[in-house]
């Protein structure tokens, strides 16, 4: 496959999510969601030891405008876009390998706590990409989470799962964030503590969403042989994946009807196919979590586990600290930061480099990276 | 078109959030309001479709029908919501999504008596709940 290593991580950078969140709490407005990217750039700049000039592609993230992002950053490019965290290293990827980039910026800011971004109401965010978020508000379904609710309880139903179950992520995203100093939540908690927590949606309790917060990310992507010559630890993309379920998505068929399983499933095989590895070759999962449920989803639909078996798989191989699958080593969406996927990345990053602090995985040769947001399901592997 | 809402309880009815009104939406809204649930249905393969759209998602034909709904439904799944997001929902308040019995799924309320354990599987039927200004919400009842 030509899009297997043909780039890799070179720098990245991230804002002080922690400090960040104390001042917003405060009502301090520390940066807005460009301020935020352009922390990160600067430091993943740094991180990558070089200088602007040598970047000619960049990718934004959905919260602000490319031209602008650019613009204030100093940039000119010859490939750039905006995208979500998992299509922007995608196509940071395929322009590298196609020839229309070398070094390749992709930059993340969000204001979302101290703009005050609603997930759910009358102007729920991201309803011009997922018209489900917005349709059903005649009847008062308009968060996110709830549709993430809706889909839990009729998975729950389906396969005998149980709150209890559910539990588990939570905890063990903690037992991971309480070894990140730089996670917004570090303090552990219990399944007693995650039953005891209030509802949001229920059956979704408040430890099953994510934080909302502000911060920045940003990675740096060259092109493999200047990689290796810019940067003596670089994170090679080993492998991409993506399968879409867009049939019935609106009235919200795949997430009661199949869990997203067909589409991880047929991601799963091209990911995997194109790395020369499985499952069982992979040392940490990065598994995007808006909510929680995401997680025993993503452990079934990539094959960690068999199908109808993840309660049991996650209590007895486990997946927080000393498991048998790492999990969301950072704490994640849930404890770490609400980066939209951002933080997972630069999290693999840690990882492979084995620079993750008290919660590296001992010898991380593969992470593989999972986002199935409205059953949109992309994969990427990293590996040294 | 519109049922004329009583003057006395039009203060204390709750107004509909704001509904995704585009091209193909409209004639949903005006045949509720003449009490009839009425969904798209392809003309050449006779596939229902919601929400609605230009064309037939399952053969591409343009040919769209209005058919109306028996109404009844099976619930498929269920939520409570312990936060409130809209004024005319106040937490706690239920969502469902049921299966209509021709075939398409669809979000809605469940009023009235709730299931014991779980609401999945329990059969329902359309009622029609008055918001303000006269119009009309579809909701459903325990069959």
């Amino acid at each position: 496959m030509a899009i297997k290593r043909a780039a890799a991580v070179v720098g990245i950078g991230q804002t002080d999510w922690l400090g960040d969140y104390e001042k917003t709490k405060k009502g301090e407005r520390p940066a807005d969601s460009y301020g935020y990217g352009a922390r990160a750039f600067v430091n993943a700049l740094s991180d990558a030891g070089i200088d602007r000039s040598e970047i000619d592609g960049l990718i934004v993230g959905p919260t602000t405008a490319y031209e602008r992002m650019g613009e204030i950053l100093g940039l000119e490019t010859r490939w750039g876009g905006q995208a979500d965290a998992v299509q922007a290293m995608m196509q940071a990827v395929m322009a590298i390998e196609t020839g229309m980039a070398k070094v390749v910026a992709l930059v993340y800011g969000n204001n979302q706590r101290s703009g005050g971004t609603q997930y759910g109401g009358p102007d729920a965010s991201g309803a011009a990409s997922f018209l489900s978020y917005v349709y059903h508000a005649p009847w008062g379904l308009t968060s996110q989470g709830a549709l993430y609710a809706m889909m839990l309880r009729a998975y729950m139903h389906e396969r005998g799962f149980t709150e209890r179950d559910m539990g588990q992520v939570a905890v063990a995203q903690r037992g991971w964030s309480s070894m990140n100093p730089d996670a917004v939540m570090q303090e552990k908690v219990t399944i007693d503590d995650y039953l005891a927590s209030r509802y949001v949606c229920e059956p979704l309790h408040l430890l099953d969403y994510c934080l909302i917060n502000d911060g920045g990310v940003a990675l740096i992507v060259a092109e493999a042989s200047i990689a290796k010559k810019m940067s003596k630890h670089p994170v090679f993309i080993e492998a991409l994946g993506r399968s879409d379920l867009n049939k019935g998505a609106t009235i919200l068929e795949p997430r009661l009807t199949n869990f997203y399983l067909p589409a991880q499933q047929q991601c799963a095989e091209q990911v995997f196919n194109m790395a020369g590895i499985g499952p069982k070759d992979i040392d940490v999962a990065q598994i995007y979590d808006s909510f929680s449920v995401h997680v025993p989803l993503a452990l079934e639909g990539y094959g960690y586990c068999p199908v109808g078996e993840v309660a049991k798989f996650m209590a007895e191989q486990g997946i927080g600290p000393g498991g048998k699958l790492p999990v969301n080593t950072s704490g994640g969406h849930l404890s770490d930061s609400y980066m939209q996927g951002w933080n997972h990345q630069i999290e693999s990053v840690k990882q492979v480099r084995g620079t993750a602090g008290k919660r590296q995985v001992e010898n991380c040769r593969f992470v593989h990276y999972s986002s199935d947001v409205a059953g949109k399901c992309s994969s990427i592997i990293y590996g040294r | 078109m519109t049922t004329p809402a009583t003057t006395q309880s039009e203060s204390t009815l709750p107004a509909m959030p704001k509904r995704v009104m585009g091209l193909y939406d409209r004639p949903f809204w005006d045949h509720i309001q003449a009490r009839k649930l009425s969904l798209q249905c392809c003309a050449k393969c006779n596939t229902f479709q919601y929400p609605p759209g230009p064309i037939c998602s399952a053969c591409t034909s343009e040919d769209m029908n209005w058919t109306e709904l028996s109404g009844k439904a099976t619930i498929i799944s269920w939520v409570v919501f312990a936060r409130t997001y809209l004024p005319a929902y106040p937490a706690p308040y239920n969502v469902i999504t049921v299966k209509l019995d021709e075939g398409p799924i669809f979000v809605s309320n469940l009023e009235g008596p709730e299931p014991t354990g779980t609401w999945i599987g329990a059969k329902v039927k359309l009622v029609y709940a008055e918001m303000a200004e006269g119009q009309l919400l579809p909701r459903f009842k325990l069959a």
